[in-house]
């Protein structure tokens, strides 16, 4: 597989901004689950030899963030922070919530492929809004059972505006 | 409090003292050497002696006056007048407490485990770790066992304790980087990129960084403890690199061969062709019986004293029918110095033939020059220029060493074609002063071509890849038609080994001396079919049965490598001492004393002393340069050429 010349283009770019080549291997896996919703291992080798790095170097860095995907996502991808200051303000009651509502387990997909959510990712640094979840990178804060499922539907209609949701049409088109 | 002493002169040294005991250290020595100097041990799992510090396991923790926390002594650099302290009670606590979390999570498996009895892990829990542990053992996170790696490696995911060793080994060693920590946290595992095998040709050196049984051989499955094993110093038998080795040996057979650092050298690290080589030397495959197999006459096995009688019978009936010149000797780059020292004298003084060689090809002009490259000193040279493949594929363990002067001292290392363009090379190299040209002994004209035109910038110094384990002694020690010891010419009109084998299938050579195992000869094909078939007399010490046993006249069983005592001679001319790590396959003497039988069959003198030792001492009195190398040091020579 080959990646599109923009998101080549982009990850030249982040090369370029670095001292050294491991640095941009942040940027450009962004870059390439931007575009193909999440890092195979052929992607994984094309940005190792744009960076020249090893293949093992990308695959080691993009393990350890987990916002990278390994896998196939769903349509939009909800990330729920259960850390602290999320904890205190019912972190728990929104997995709850989410678990009943999408009908599976954090870290899975719907059946209907529209959501792959997690609740393990960390904090958000969104404390101040807490409980606060991600939909698509967009933050959404002072969640509540109903706002969460006034969000989902927003999303099953089309009408959020996430980053990566964007890219993902202009793919599909 | 230790008081900086006011008046202590600056030598680059500095004072510190450890648990009380004073020491002086060189600047920049990291606490954890200066605790080993003073004989007091601190425990480690990241820190390495031959990869940079990364303190990543906070196994080695010590408390430093002044410091508010606790330091890694393998990170920290001692200071003047520092006191450390290894032995307190904050220092057993904080270990007694990493060694419960590197357990946490870790299988308990050491009954099954092949690192059982030589793993660290195990050792510093015995000598630093609390007896009982808080933590469940029905609740451990779990991964995956018995992963294979690739044909040599097995991975045990859950036995990891998260050194970083065998990145690090990948990363500043080799610098393939086939081996990552993924994830992260607790779920942090070894593995490969998308879990493809690995590929590297110095695998075997894994098990040896990783601490903890988490990589093993899988050659070595379940196969001893450590202290079953019985360890001989001993030097790989692969090539000429003569990588330093433990031969470890159960119930007379070699069960691994394991790293002997020796930083002159191979530097600890082995190549898998050379590590897993070891199988071949359990084979039962042997010459066992001495046997004569006259061509008239009818074939018997015999003692070793008859088949040497024989053996001289036969010589002297060539001699007396035709000459000495009807013989042709032909050694081995897998003997040993003591054997290749007696068996060219043999040759020449007791039989009188000039017709000696230990391999095929000619070797016109050989001069000591393209020996005077040493092997750890090709980190001094400012720029290297390997010529072809062929060096390194041939000895593979070098390329760690270029690798080493490339990365950890800056060196440029030029690879280049094996007939690059002389002109060329000169150009692409830049200032040096001290060029270091590395080219197989298959190329050694081209070698010439190059060194001479780079002479013209600076100093160059030679390194040629010899073949066969002692190949290089071989030539030192005059098995060539055209070099006596010590590169003298020897007077003309010598047939080298091809020569003799054509000779020999024409019918101008009438007796053929063969010591093996010999591969090169193996090499000669259908000519050495014609040459055996056609000689009266094919007189053979050998190992292994095959071709050339078969067509012997004369057998006589040969000692192996593992099996004798005596010296052989690196690529760079270290003379290093082989041990016998298994007892004799075959009941007969000695390959020494064998030769020296036979000698003194043949009416020559002064051959009593035929041990291995006595040889030893013969051969370093008739070669100055081998006195001097002693045992482990190089022979180095003066520059003479030889006709
Ligand atoms: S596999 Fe061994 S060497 Fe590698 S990180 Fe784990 S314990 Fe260390
Ligand atoms: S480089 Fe040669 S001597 Fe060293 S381990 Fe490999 S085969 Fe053996
Ligand atoms: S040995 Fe010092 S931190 Fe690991």
């Amino acid at each position: 597989m080959t990646l599109g010349p923009e998101t080549r283009a982009e990850i030249e770019r982040a090369r370029g901004r670095y001292p050294r080549a491991q640095s941009a291997i942040l940027p450009a896996l962004w870059a390439v689950q931007h575009e193909v919703g999440h890092l195979t291992p052929d992607a994984m080798t094309e940005v190792a030899s744009l960076l020249e790095v090893t293949p093992s170097e990308v695959e080691a860095v993009s393990t350890f963030y987990s916002m990278y995907f390994q896998r196939p996502h769903g349509r939009h991808e909800v990330l729920v922070c259960i850390n602290v200051s999320c904890a205190l303000r019912g972190a728990d009651g929104i997995v709850d919530h989410l678990t009943r509502t999408l009908g599976c387990e954090s870290g899975s997909t719907t059946a209907d492929g529209e959501f792959t959510w997690s609740s393990t990712v960390e904090c958000l640094g969104a404390c101040g809004g807490a409980p606060a979840m991600q939909l698509d990178h967009r933050f959404e804060e002072n969640l509540t059972p109903d706002r969460v499922d006034a969000i989902l539907a927003r999303a099953r209609n089309g009408t959020s505006a996430g980053a990566k949701r964007s890219v993902r049409q202009r793919r599909d088109r | 409090m230790a008081q900086k002493p006011p008046t202590q002169p600056d030598d680059g040294h500095v004072a510190v003292s450890i648990d009380g005991h004073e020491t002086r250290v060189p600047k920049g020595t990291l606490v954890l050497d200066a605790a080993a100097g003073l004989g007091i041990h601190i425990p480690i799992y990241c820190a390495h002696p031959k990869m940079e510090p990364v303190a990543v396991c906070r196994m080695c923790l010590v408390h430093i006056e002044r410091f508010p926390k606790p330091q890694p002594a393998c990170a920290t650099v001692v200071a003047d007048g520092m006191a450390v302290t290894t032995d307190s009670a904050e220092v057993t606590k904080i270990r007694e407490g990493m060694l419960e979390f590197l357990l946490l999570n870790h299988p308990l498996d050491c009954p099954v485990c092949d690192r059982g009895g030589e793993c660290d892990l195990q050792d510093f829990t015995f000598r630093y770790g609390p007896s009982v542990s808080r933590f469940p053992i029905t609740e451990k996170v779990h991964f995956n066992k018995a992963v294979p790696l690739s044909e040599h490696i097995e991975l045990d995911q859950e036995r990891c304790i998260l050194c970083w060793r065998c990145v690090r080994y990948y990363d500043e060693i080799t610098g393939e980087k086939e081996i990552v920590l993924e994830q992260r946290g607790v779920q942090t595992l070894v593995t490969t990129f998308n879990e493809q095998p690995l590929r590297s040709s110095f695998q075997g050196n894994l098990p040896e960084v990783c601490p903890v049984g988490a990589l093993t051989h899988r050659q070595y499955r379940f196969v001893s403890r450590p202290w079953d094993l019985q360890r001989t110093a001993g030097v790989c038998p692969e090539c000429s690199y003569g990588c330093n080795l433990n031969v470890d040996s159960r119930d007379f057979e070699i069960r691994r061969f394991a790293s002997r650092d020796n930083p002159l050298v191979e530097d600890m690290w082995l190549c898998d062709r050379g590590r897993y080589s070891f199988p071949k030397w359990n084979s039962t495959e042997r010459v066992r019986r001495p046997a004569v197999r006259p061509r008239a006459g009818r074939a018997r096995d015999t003692a070793v004293g008859e088949a040497i009688a024989a053996a001289a019978n036969e010589l002297r009936a060539v001699i007396d029918a035709h000459s000495p010149s009807a013989i042709g000797v032909m050694g081995s780059a897998e003997s040993t110095n003591e054997e290749l020292f007696l068996l060219q004298r043999l040759a020449r003084d007791v039989i009188g033939t000039r017709n000696i060689d230990h391999q095929l090809g000619s070797f016109d002009g050989i001069t000591s020059e393209e020996h005077a490259l040493g092997i750890a000193e090709i980190e001094e040279c400012d720029a290297l220029v390997v010529l072809g493949v062929e060096p390194e594929e041939e000895a593979p363990v070098l390329t760690l060493r270029l690798f080493k002067a490339q990365h950890k001292r800056g060196r440029r290392v030029h690879r280049v074609a094996r007939d690059a363009d002389p002109a060329g090379v000169v150009k692409a190299m830049g200032a040096t002063t001290l060029t270091g040209v590395i080219a197989d002994e298959t190329n050694r004209e081209h070698a010439v071509l190059v060194a001479t035109a780079l002479a013209r910038k600076g100093a160059v110094r030679r390194m040629t890849v010899t073949r066969g384990v002692n190949g290089r002694g071989a030539k030192d020690l005059g098995v060539l038609p055209n070099v006596l010891p010590g590169y003298r010419a020897a007077p003309p009109g010598g047939k080298n080994g091809r020569e003799i084998l054509e000779a020999a299938a024409a019918g101008a050579i009438h007796a053929l001396l063969i010591t093996g195992p010999n591969a090169a000869l193996e090499r000669a094909g259908e000519l050495l079919d014609r040459a055996l078939q056609r000689a009266e007399s094919v007189i053979v010490v050998e190992t292994r049965p095959g071709k050339v046993a078969s067509a012997a006249t004369v057998l006589i069983p040969g000692h192996a490598i593992f099996e004798k005592l005596g010296t052989v001679t690196n690529i760079e001319g270290r003379v290093q001492r082989v041990r016998p790590a298994l007892p004799p396959a075959a009941q007969t003497p000695s390959d020494t004393r064998v030769l020296a039988a036979l000698a003194a069959e043949l009416g020559a003198k002064g051959w009593e002393r035929s041990d291995p030792m006595s040889v030893n001492r013969a051969l370093r009195e008739a070669v100055p340069a081998y006195a001097e190398a002693g045992s482990g040091g190089r022979a180095l020579w003066t520059a003479e050429r030889v006709a």
